[in-house]
């Protein structure tokens, strides 16, 4: 009883009492409750897909927002995930529940090894070359046909469940997991540190933090976290091929991360739960579903307009007011901070206005 | 086990006069591509002509044919296309897919419609590994046929054979023993095959190969390798391509004014497009193809005129899911019913004469070879317009010409 | 073998160059990673197209339309699309990489998925060393060289081009010193896009146009700046030679490898960075950090 009780307070001081916590809390909620009001196999298809590339953009965002290594090439790790799993198990006939992990292992390798490769670039340079990566890799995969698959890729891979039910489930944990995982390492001291990073490397350094070794861990995390969904997408398919190292799908990445908010955690998964179920809604319309790329880009334009810094961040300030005190979060509708008391919306002349800037 | 409850309780309505009146096919294909378009007109066509005749009689009763228009957009995404098909499958009720493009969306396409025990009529993706599961679990993939085109071994077939009539044009109009062929592959699984078989058959069939060149199937330019090939003398291009570096290869071969010919498979090729595509430049371009207005099969002629004079241009391979929906209906007529197991166990025992074949289908589910009925045709290309030559005992081709020397 | 390499590797390296200054130049300025640079050169490729062949235009008519409307179109994209997001560097990368994606999907319903071609301005071709090279290659290394000699004129001579350098130094300093820095990236931006132009109008008919055109000739484009180093007209000149060169002899000496030239140019790209991070002839941005 105690227990409830305590969890009961919890949730109320700490979740209720911001906007955005009980919107997460509502949003894994229905996730989970989905399947037992609404268990249509078409629409638990279009989330499962859509919880995988949620992992896959929030592992983007580590990278590029967290610490600023804008990468452009971010499907190699998906796309060393989905290969790596495929042959362990197609091959050496070992259970999909263990070459996921090794799958992500291998990803994280790639993940290294490219962040090793970078290191010294900066900015542009970084992208470009990132860039280059997994194109690179798609030459390789198709000198050695015998062992890749060629333009076909690896198919006949077994399934992680059978049901479309258990299927939706092991994506949608493996997504909360991962996300609130990399949400709380970007929240943590150690995300401090890659903040830092992303702001000014060389000051960074100066404090005494060995930038290269951070960047060298935040690669390889990124990269299996990446390669983890695209294992789980792999074995979804039951095809491992080639357009998981496509051009698009690292754009694609970095267009729905950017879209939902930088250095967030969140911003990306909300992103990803609004833009693929879009567009694929989009797309069956049997009149114009070949519309649906063209349209997506156009909400993309359209809403940056609006909102430059990506719609989370945009949302998170219209529904909540930073204490200008104690830097602690607040509903917008209060009138003072719930922590320490201070008005959240001190009395300034416009003159005052103008001048300072907190 | 779902799919043939749901099936029983239909046909039970249907018994009682409470059924479903019409047949749902869904048509998957890429439908801002061409291949999409043709699989699209081809549907229409066999859709209008079943409807006009009054609809598929299903044990006495006539069931109307009704399109499912499903875009897999699978040229730029795979699970695009895996999500069209578990839409069509559940929402929109179809009974029957045919269609399908891009070797790689297939596959995975195939695993979505086999877990609903659905029949996928494949019209379009050439691979090899798409029989090749139907014969190693033949009860989880037996749904699956192959109406066009053949899978690729077979292809090997009908591109020697008529490489061997060009070589003795070869020795005849330039005087020399052994022609110089020259192999330029696209680098891919499916050509792998063939580029082996050519390297043992040639020097067999007194030709000697010059070397293999092996581009991306996406490469936009040329120029180095046809730089090598004219170095190297050869007198016949054997070409192996189906991406757009086929049209590249046409037009730069004529750019260059290469005395050599090209012959193989050039998907690009068999399209009415082609030609506008390669700027006028790809004289002479020669490729195995499904379509032309011969009497290949008692029914291509007439098809293919129809076709023109419906949509304004000649049809290509994708085309065939005329045939898809034409063999289904012959299936479910034969059996009078629409359960799925017994449509598939007729269409293994029938043949069926299409347009664009004679269909037989084989342990893989896919077409079984032979020439003059699923051998395909081949084409050249001359002052802008394809001209079919091969094979010579089918009425109505045209002698195969060499550029000028 | 040897002549057929010198010759191919600069014929190549030629349309390459047309490509990759105008890349060059908006970054040097602007700072604008435009991943919509070669969808202008596909946009202009469609539209001359459009003109020449549907529309039955003359060659410098058509050219000269083309080049002019996607410049057009690329200044109005700034101002509508680019503009109010410059400040925030990650909007700006994914504002042109929807722009790209609009172009293409535009282009796909309005021409459908098909590959078309456009006729070479010039017909026929010479033999150079044995190598035959179409009179099209000709006019596209012309172009090239001339593009660069306006560049390097417009850049070097005259007072706008002072500007853009001024700018491209120090953005701060030169707004400081009354250079309309809104206008002189305005500029930048339609010098760089009409460069693009005229590439889509010279090089696409040496290859095929469709939708997703764009996609190829911007990697190899990108692989050519950075191994140049970013923002150096020289270097990207120099960088454009060096890739025709590359995907030449990987042809000659590995012909069953053709299929792995953009690759082992990429990797060649990659390993220099390893060794100058800042490409052959970039300039260390010490202020950047």
């Amino acid at each position: 009883m105690y227990l409830v009780r305590r969890a009961w307070a919890e949730l109320k001081n700490e979740v209720l009492v911001l906007p955005s916590r009980t919107a997460v809390l509502v949003w894994v909620l229905a996730l989970l409750a989905l399947p037992w009001v609404y268990g249509d196999a078409y629409v638990l298809r279009i989330l499962t897909m859509t919880c995988l590339f949620a992992i896959f953009a929030a592992s983007w965002d580590l990278l590029a927002g967290y610490t600023g290594q804008v990468n452009f090439g971010h499907a190699l790790y998906f796309g060393a995930g989905a290969y790596a799993s495929a042959l362990l198990s197609l091959r050496l006939g070992i259970t999909p529940w263990a070459t996921i992990w090794a799958g992500a292992a291998v990803a994280a390798f790639f993940g290294f090894a490219s962040g090793y490769l970078v290191l010294r670039l900066r900015g542009s340079y970084l992208s470009l070359a990132t860039l280059a990566f997994p194109l690179i890799a798609l030459g390789i995969l198709f000198a050695f046909p015998d062992f890749s698959g060629g333009e076909l890729g690896i198919s006949g891979l077994r399934r992680l469940a059978m049901t479309p039910l258990a299927n939706y489930y092991i994506a949608a944990l493996s997504m909360l997991v991962v996300v609130f995982g990399l949400w709380a390492l970007g929240d943590s001291k150690f995300g401090i540190v890659l903040h830092a990073i992303r702001d000014d490397e060389v000051a960074a350094r100066a404090s005494g933090i060995n930038t290269p070794r951070y960047k060298l861990v935040v690669f390889s995390i990124a990269g299996a976290a990446a390669g983890f969904s695209g294992a789980l997408f792999a074995h979804y398919l039951r095809v491992a091929g080639p357009s998981t190292l496509e051009v698009a799908l690292s754009f694609q990445v970095v267009i729905w991360s950017i879209f939902g908010g930088l250095a967030t955690g969140y911003g990306p998964v909300a992103a990803v739960f609004l833009l693929y179920p879009l567009t694929e809604w989009l797309g069956s319309f049997r009149n114009f579903g070949e519309l649906r790329l063209l349209a997506f880009a156009l909400i993309v334009l359209v809403v940056l307009l609006f909102m430059p810094r990506g719609l989370a961040p945009w949302v998170r300030d219209k529904i909540e007011a930073q204490c200008p005190r104690c830097k602690q979060r607040n509903g917008a509708w209060r009138r003072a901070c719930r922590l320490c008391g201070a008005p959240l919306k001190p009395q300034v002349s416009r003159s005052q206005g103008l001048v300072g800037h907190q | 086990m779902i799919r043939t409850a749901i099936l029983a309780t239909a046909l039970l309505a249907a018994s009682t006069s409470f059924a479903q009146s019409t047949i749902k096919i869904a048509i998957l294909g890429p439908m801002a591509f061409v291949q999409g378009e043709h699989h699209w007109n081809g549907a229409q066509m066999a859709r209008d002509e079943i409807n006009k005749a009054g609809g598929i009689n299903v044990d006495g009763k006539k069931m109307r044919v009704e399109l499912v228009r499903a875009d897999t957009n699978e040229i730029q995404s795979v699970p695009d296309a895996t999500n069209a098909v578990e839409r069509v499958i559940t929402r929109d009720k179809a009974d029957v897919l045919v269609g399908g493009f891009r070797s790689e969306a297939v596959l995975a396409m195939q695993e979505v419609a086999m877990d609903y025990k659905k029949l996928f009529l494949g019209v379009g993706a050439a691979h090899s590994k798409l029989g090749l599961n139907v014969e190693q679990s033949y009860d989880r993939y037996k749904y699956w046929f192959r109406v066009s085109p053949t899978k690729d071994v077979d292809l090997a077939r009908t591109l020697f054979a008529v490489m061997n009539s060009i070589g003795e044009q070869i020795r005849k109009d330039l005087k020399t023993d052994t022609p110089k062929v020259a192999i330029l592959a696209e680098k891919a699984v499916w050509t792998e095959g063939l580029i082996a078989a050519a390297q043992k058959n040639l020097p067999a069939m007194k030709m000697q190969v010059v070397g293999l060149w092996q581009p991306s199937a996406i490469a936009t330019d040329v120029t180095a390798e046809l730089s090598a090939i004219d170095r190297s003398g050869a007198q016949i291009v054997f070409t192996i391509l189906s991406g757009p570096v086929g049209i590249s290869v046409g037009r730069q071969m004529g750019e260059r004014n290469m005395k050599a010919v090209a012959w193989g498979i050039n998907v690009e090729g068999q399209k009415e497009e082609f030609w506008q595509a390669a700027a006028g430049k790809a004289q002479f371009v020669s490729t195995l193809d499904t379509y032309a207005e011969v009497e290949y099969t008692p029914k291509t002629m007439t098809f293919v005129r129809a076709y023109k004079a419906r949509f304004g241009k000649a049809p290509t391979y994708t085309a065939a899911t005329y045939d898809a929906i034409m063999i289904l209906k012959d299936a479910i007529e034969k059996q009078g019913t629409l359960n799925a197991d017994k449509i598939v166990a007729h269409i293994e025992k029938s043949e069926h004469v299409g347009t664009g074949a004679v269909a037989t289908f084989d342990k893989r589910h896919d077409l079984v070879w032979a020439v003059g009925k699923t051998s395909g045709i081949a084409v050249q290309w001359q002052d802008g317009k394809k001209v079919p030559f091969w094979p010579p005992q089918v009425k109505g081709m045209h002698p195969f010409k060499m550029p000028a020397q | 073998m040897l002549q057929d390499i010198l010759v191919t590797g600069l014929v190549n390296g030629g349309v390459y160059a047309l490509l990759a200054i105008g890349f060059s130049l908006i970054f040097g300025v602007a700072r604008i990673v435009n991943i919509a640079h070669t969808a202008f050169y596909m946009l202009a490729a469609y539209c001359f197209y459009a003109l020449l062949v549907k529309a039955q235009f003359g060659f410098v008519t058509a050219a000269l339309i083309s080049v002019g409307g996607v410049t057009a179109v690329s200044v109005l994209c700034y101002r509508l699309v680019i503009e109010p997001v410059r400040e925030h560097e990650a909007a700006v990368l994914i504002a042109t990489i929807a722009l790209a994606l609009v172009f293409q999907e535009l282009m796909l319903l309005s021409f459908g998925g098909h590959y078309l071609g456009i006729p070479s301005t010039l017909e026929g071709g010479v033999r150079v060393l044995g190598v035959s090279i179409p009179y099209q290659r000709m006019l596209i290394l012309a172009v090239a060289a001339a593009m660069l000699v306006v560049v390097w004129f417009v850049l070097y001579r005259t007072r706008m081009g002072l500007a853009i350098r001024a700018t491209a130094n120090d953005l701060e300093v030169a707004n400081l010193m009354g250079i309309n820095v809104h206008r002189v990236a305005m500029v930048t931006v339609a010098i760089s896009v009409s460069l693009a132009a005229v590439a889509g109008v010279v090089v696409a008919p040496v290859f095929v146009v469709d939708p997703f055109m764009w996609l190829a000739p911007l990697v190899t484009m990108l692989a050519i700046v950075v191994l140049g180093g970013l923002g150096s007209m020289k270097g990207s000149l120099i960088g454009a030679i060096a890739i025709g060169y590359i995907e030449a002899i990987t042809v000659f000496a590995l012909p069953a490898g053709a299929y792995l030239k953009g690759a082992v140019a990429l990797a060649i790209m990659v390993a220099v960075l390893l060794v100058r991070p800042e490409g052959l002839f970039g300039v260390a941005f010490e202020e950047e950090r």
